[in-house]
């Protein structure tokens, strides 16, 4: 039988994947186990912020859809498009996503949809128009790896506890400044309890801004990670990692250009953009607070993988 | 493919699987009794060449062990989704059959598996009012000759089935001749049973 090409995992990215996987469920962990420590007062925002984001899973390719303009469109429609995504799904041996395409100009491509089975993969005119083929195929291949990865499932889960700590704290702030701290139950005659309840609602406010703080670095990281764990798997598809070089720095080039009011309207769906939306300003903004890596760090892989291909055999 | 995978992010390329190949013959023979069609002769593989030099040094050995059996003539083609394309013909098909293993096995033994997209087999309809003439050469199965090809059963390497597939003018497929073919053959080979990967191949080089 056939024997595998040697290409082998890339540990180190998958690894670094884990770790930030397993920091995540570390502190769900901790912040249940301080739930149930301080009391079940909270669980309704548990409750709440479960069944928003369950909404926001359940629904994500038609709210996608929706919010970028995208319309299916069918092979008579975009033959070329649907021809590219049906020889990729036939190579990749999985299920045909359905297809449709934003009237927009801003370069780009996204993948949504709760699972293989209800997933959309859609570009946008911009991005068919600058592109040509083969870098269009590849972005394709990308997105499709976004769709194997299950990553909308992924990043739903990834971003629930960040939620919660967020709801939590504008829901203490709010009532703290209502409220003053504890004012609720207190009621004078025991002035020790009241202090103690001031103090824990204190730190429950402390606790909750630090987990907000930390499952959003976590957040962004792992959606680092899946960017380039979705570049190398759609590069690997194609067995041509150069193109899919190419069409980055193109459409990296090119969104840099366009003017940020556009851009801005569309930076909430970052997180299963091709490249991300938001025209960079500055050089110095860190990249931990980007959800997807920088250019250099897309194209080193990219090369890596281009010069391990390129071996004889 | 598992899931832990896919939630790490770790999708593995997939491998070609090469052994239902095999049926062709006999469908051929069931095809020639029962719709009057058969093997036109044309046959070619599909893969999407990636980047260096080691898949090319496969691809020349590759095409020099085809250009080493004289009877038939091999043609390289790229259509216009950058697939590459090898078009083979021969008029018998057990011939071609061996011909078409003979690419993928070479290639998918190199390590290029993944990169094999489908290998498609043309059809054509018998001459008109001869069929007993074709019963009675029995020892050659299909036409005798090569003709150009009114029908395709294209095999997918990832899932080892195969698909009719039926091009009536521009980008335009007759699903009823599809449908009609699928029964003919699914005795003898492993048809793809989802619809939706019955992709079209407009514009195949495959003559």
């Amino acid at each position: 039988m056939s024997t595998a090409r040697n290409i082998p995992n890339d540990r180190g990215l998958s690894l670094r994947m884990f770790t930030t996987g397993l920091m995540l469920v570390l502190l769900y962990g901790a912040v249940i186990g301080l739930l149930i420590a301080v009391g079940i007062s909270y669980a309704i925002v548990l409750v709440f912020a479960a069944g928003l984001l369950f909404v926001q899973y359940w629904f994500s390719d038609k709210i996608a859809l929706y919010g970028m303009g995208g319309r299916l469109v069918t092979p008579e429609q975009a033959p070329q498009l649907h021809g590219a995504i049906d020889r990729l799904c036939a190579m990749a041996d999985m299920k045909k996503p359905r297809v449709a395409i934003a009237d927009t100009d801003v370069p780009n491509a996204f993948a949504t949809g709760r699972s293989p089975n209800n997933a959309v993969v859609c570009a946008t005119t911009g991005l068919i128009r600058r592109l040509d083929e083969p870098e269009l195929e590849a972005v394709l291949a990308h997105e499709l790896s976004h769709v194997a990865h299950r990553d909308v499932a992924v990043m739903t889960i990834a971003s629930f506890l960040g939620m919660v700590a967020g709801m939590v704290t504008r829901m203490m702030l709010w009532t703290g400044m209502m409220g003053g701290f504890g004012g609720g139950n207190n009621n004078g005659n025991n002035n020790q309890g009241g202090d103690n309840a001031a103090l824990v609602e204190l730190a429950v406010l402390v606790v909750s801004v630090v987990v907000y703080a930390i499952s959003f670095l976590l957040t962004m990281a792992l959606s680092r990670y899946r960017e380039l764990a979705a570049d190398r798997s759609g590069a690997l598809l194609t067995g041509q990692p150069s193109v899919l070089a190419s069409a980055l720095v193109k459409v990296t080039g090119d969104i840099a250009r366009i003017p940020s009011r556009d851009l801005r309207s569309t930076e909430s769906f970052n997180a299963f953009y091709f490249t991300p939306a938001i025209a960079k300003s500055g050089v110095s903004i860190s990249t931990i607070f980007s959800t997807h890596p920088s250019l250099d760090q897309r194209l080193a892989q990219l090369a890596a993988l281009e010069a391990e291909m390129g071996r004889p055999s | 493919m598992g899931l832990f995978d896919s939630i790490l992010g770790r999708t593995k390329p997939v491998q070609a699987d090469l052994d239902n190949l095999f049926g062709l013959p006999s469908a051929s023979i069931t095809l020639q009794s029962a719709a009057a069609m058969a093997c036109s002769g044309h046959a070619g593989v599909c893969y999407k060449p990636p980047t260096g030099q080691g898949f090319a040094d496969n691809q020349t050995e590759v095409l020099s062990l085809l250009k080493m059996d004289t009877t038939s003539g091999v043609t390289s083609s790229e259509d216009s989704f950058g697939y590459h394309w090898l078009v083979m013909e021969d008029p018998d098909i057990e011939a071609l059959v061996t011909q078409i293993h003979l690419v993928n096995s070479s290639l998918s033994d190199a390590g290029w598996g993944p990169q094999l997209l489908c290998s498609v087999f043309g059809l054509a309809h018998l001459p008109a009012g001869s069929p007993e003439d074709a019963d009675r050469e029995g020892a050659t199965v299909g036409v005798g000759s090569v003709v150009p090809s009114t029908a395709y059963l294209v095999y997918l390497f990832k899932r080892g089935t195969f698909y009719p597939f039926v091009p009536t003018g521009h980008e335009q497929r007759s699903t009823e001749e599809e449908l009609k073919l699928r029964s003919l053959v699914a005795d003898d080979l492993s048809v793809e049973a989802d619809l939706d990967r019955w992709f079209p191949l407009w514009d195949l080089p495959v003559p």
